[in-house]
């Protein structure tokens, strides 16, 4: 049945996703297929190796056995001593500091601090941060000693084709041209790997610990183990419930977020977009104000315009109600729907200049035909805008959905602080960034916190991989040239 | 003769058209709807905006003293006191210390986030595929889930209560950013660069002679976007500043209480309103980047 039917265009949108859902057993096999054909190759590919090592002429041989050796031997004296300097360096450093580093990372450190004694003992996470470093740094040195061996049987090919030796001059011209790609990818590439791997790299190893702030102050060393953090947030009891609960509303908060930001957004900018509005550019004016307006000033407006003596409670007071705590601890609804409204006040404008930016690129033609056909303008929405703006803006959507999953701001602002019964360390408007920064940042249980960043990365990959890899920024890199 | 059905709709088009002419009931009340939600919404979105710059007028500075939203007598004191009265809350000094770390991540995360994204546009090698996904990936971590790590990796390098700490930060993150320029690139015809390179340009030649200039417009947007994120960010700074000397307009900000209401909005207002007018100017490259995600057709 289904495979008679026949679309004009493409299919519709329901038919795609469920084709999309429907090939993912496939797609899944296709990976384990392709990762086992990979693995079947290895035998193969270590043989190439050993042949290659076995028949490499001698400069390169020098090179694989000692930086920069093969490089002199072919008379390249500045390479080759530049080669020499950084091994000497990183054995410098490995003697010194990298191979205690190395070792100290399993053990996490065996001299318990002593202030009696005046030993002042190991410092494990330390240990274990300049470990991490330590196997990154032999990760770039093996780079550079790979990149090593290549040059010299670059160089080597390059003579043997009856060339004369590059010089020093024309080795650094080429760094300039045709291996620009690397020299202006070294300092983006080193400075994303410290500042931003190695510390996840660091809380992926601290959630497998029992580092916290009480392990510190008793003196005792942290220590590997294993997966009882994770355990623990799983487990029945008040930490487990706090998990759950927290996990439900963070669900809850960002889709009714999402939905409410998106659909003002587009509301508003359908408003503008109507042919009686004159003065566009003036009403736009407004929404754009409150979005530059940096996030902090506006929350914290906010709170104040909430607080105990402030005028909303005044106005409340003078019309003869009794003023009321917003953000109290009692407040669990009314502090969760300001929030929510607040939070809708920030990413409203946002989404109205998305949404105008797409339906500026709707064509009027389909307005036309649809009105020629009699369609009210309530269909008219609901059968083409709805869908073109839907469609046009998925990754941007499940972008917003995640933004407001990881909402830090508007509760840290509005209601930081407080912790609620029946919660571990945190409060009922709390999302589960929230709790990970009280856990971690105030109350020093860094391990935990770092179990609860695992969690978040996992659902949030789960939800954004599937859907990025499809959108067409990344599969359809070429489609303007 | 037989009219035929299609002159019948355009009688009726035609028919209907007249009557849109007229001041219908229908047509007023479109008019009346539309214009009160956009009167609504224009309040909504300017009366906290408002509100705050009526405070930052205010005479007394505390939140005790005002009238509901009104407060109970305006003057310029407050911005006055706001840099001379500098014991307890230092805002000039806050400023500059923004300024600077605002200004060297700007430039400095620009340089990288424009690099990264030209070479991984104009340049097929083996890596890149390997490099996008690795980004897309970290770029799932919530951003301050490795905060710890950062503030120890800081403490080894010695770099708490430093304000090139927070650069460094910055700017070493930027280039994780890269896909909006990326985007920006690709759409750049590959021929301008081949005509170069067949005159004998290197590809360094190519970055800084052709590829800069044309990609003016996308570095302003880079640059500003890159200036707002430290100006206005508060969770770097407040781990890692601990010095009053060294806080950050932000963080500085968060430190007012209730008392000290008007001081608040008037700082507010003056980092807010540079900010308005660079938003205003670059409204429209702000919608290209919101878009940089979406299907264009």
């Amino acid at each position: 049945m289904n495979d008679t039917e026949i679309y004009h265009g493409k299919p519709p949108l329901g038919k795609r996703i469920g084709a999309y859902f429907a090939a993912i057993p496939k797609r899944f096999k296709n990976f384990w297929c392709s990762v086992g054909r990979k693995l079947k190759r290895i035998p193969q590919r270590i043989g190439d190796r050993g042949r290659y090592i076995k028949n490499a002429p001698k400069p390169v041989k020098a090179s694989m056995g000692l930086m920069g050796l093969g490089q002199l031997m072919q008379k390249q004296i500045v390479k080759g001593i530049l080669f020499l300097l950084i091994f000497a360096a990183y054995i410098v450093y490995m003697v010194l500091t990298g191979g205690k580093a190395m070792f100290n990372f399993f053990t996490l450190g065996v001299v318990p601090p002593n202030p009696w004694l005046g030993i002042k003992g190991d410092n494990s996470v330390v240990m274990m941060l300049l470990g991490t470093l330590a196997f990154i740094i032999t990760g770039f040195f093996i780079a550079v000693h790979l990149a090593n061996i290549r040059d010299a049987q670059r160089t080597f090919d390059f003579v043997a084709r009856g060339n004369k030796t590059p010089n020093f001059k024309q080795s650094m011209a080429s760094m300039f041209d045709k291996y620009f790609y690397i020299t202006a990818l070294v300092l983006p590439v080193v400075g994303v790997f410290v500042f931003n791997i190695l510390p996840i790299i660091f809380m992926i190893f601290l959630a497998f610990t029992d580092y916290s702030g009480q392990v510190v102050l008793s003196g005792a060393l942290v220590s590997w183990i294993g997966f009882d953090n994770f355990k623990q947030l799983f487990s029945v009891g008040l930490m487990g419930n706090t998990f759950f609960k927290i996990l439900g509303w963070n669900l809850l908060w960002a889709i009714m977020s999402t939905a409410l930001n998106y659909f003002g957004g587009l509301a508003i900018a359908l408003l503008l977009n109507k042919k009686i509005v004159k003065g566009k550019k003036i009403w736009r004016a407004f929404p754009v104000l409150a979005f530059a307006v940096p996030g902090f000033i506006t929350l914290l407006a906010f709170k104040f315009m909430f607080s105990n003596q402030g005028p909303i409670n005044y106005y409340i007071e003078q019309l003869g109600g009794t003023g009321k705590l917003f953000f109290g601890i009692d407040s669990k609804w009314s502090a969760r729907i300001i929030g929510w409204l607040v939070n809708a006040w920030l990413s409203i404008p946002s989404s109205m200049l998305l949404a105008t930016g797409i339906l500026a690129n709707l064509n009027p033609d389909l307005y036309e035909a649809a009105r020629i056909d009699g369609a009210s303008p309530w269909t008219q929405f609901i059968k083409i805008t709805l869908p073109f703006v839907i469609f046009a803006t998925t990754p941007v959507l499940i972008g917003q959905f995640m933004g407001n999953f990881n909402n830090f701001g508007v509760f840290y602002f509005l209601r930081g602080g407080i912790i609620c019964d029946g919660y571990f360390l945190a409060s009922d408007t709390d999302l589960l960034i929230n709790w990970l920064y009280s856990l971690s940042i105030d109350n020093k249980y860094y391990s935990l916190g770092a179990a609860i960043s695992i969690i978040i990365f996992i659902i949030a990959a789960i939800i954004s991989l599937a859907v990025y890899i499809k959108s067409p920024s990344y599969s359809k890199e070429d489609m303007y040239r | 003769m037989k009219i035929s059905k299609a002159d019948k709709i355009i009688n009726k088009q035609i028919k209907k058209s007249r009557v849109g002419r007229k001041v219908t009931p229908k047509k007023c009340a479109d008019y009346f709807f539309t214009y009160l939600a956009l009167i609504v919404i224009a309040v909504i979105f300017a009366f906290p905006v408002l509100w705050l710059i009526l405070a930052s007028f205010s005479e007394s500075g505390s939140m005790y003293t005002f009238k509901g939203f009104f407060p109970s007598s305006y003057s310029t004191e407050t911005f006055k006191k706001l840099f001379t009265d500098i014991e307890m809350y230092n805002y000039p000094r806050w400023f500059g210390n923004t300024l600077i770390i605002a200004v060297a991540s700007a430039v400095l995360g620009s340089l990288l986030v424009i690099l990264t994204a030209y070479v991984m546009s104009r340049f097929r090698f083996g890596s890149r595929k390997g490099i996008m996904k690795t980004t897309m990936v970290l770029g799932m971590f919530p951003s301050f889930m490795a905060m710890t790590a950062v503030y120890l990796l800081m403490t080894q390098f010695n770099m708490v209560d430093n304000l090139w700490g927070l650069v460094l930060i910055y700017s070493a993150g930027a280039p994780m950013g890269y896909l909006t320029q990326k985007g920006f690139f690709d759409t750049i015809s590959n021929s301008m660069y081949e005509a170069a390179r067949i005159d004998g340009a290197s590809n360094f030649k190519v970055f800084i002679r052709i590829t800069l200039p044309i990609a003016m417009p996308m570095i302003v947007y880079t640059l500003i976007t890159s200036f707002t994120w430290p100006w206005s960010d508060f969770i770097l700074p407040k781990l890692l500043l601990k010095n009053k000397d060294l806080y950050t307009v932000a963080v500085g900000l968060m430190s007012l209480g209730d008392t000290e209401f008007a001081r608040f909005a008037a700082g507010s207002v003056f980092i807010a309103v540079p900010i308005i007018i660079l938003y205003f100017c670059l409204v429209k490259y702000m919608v290209n980047g919101l878009t940089a995600g979406a299907v264009k057709e």
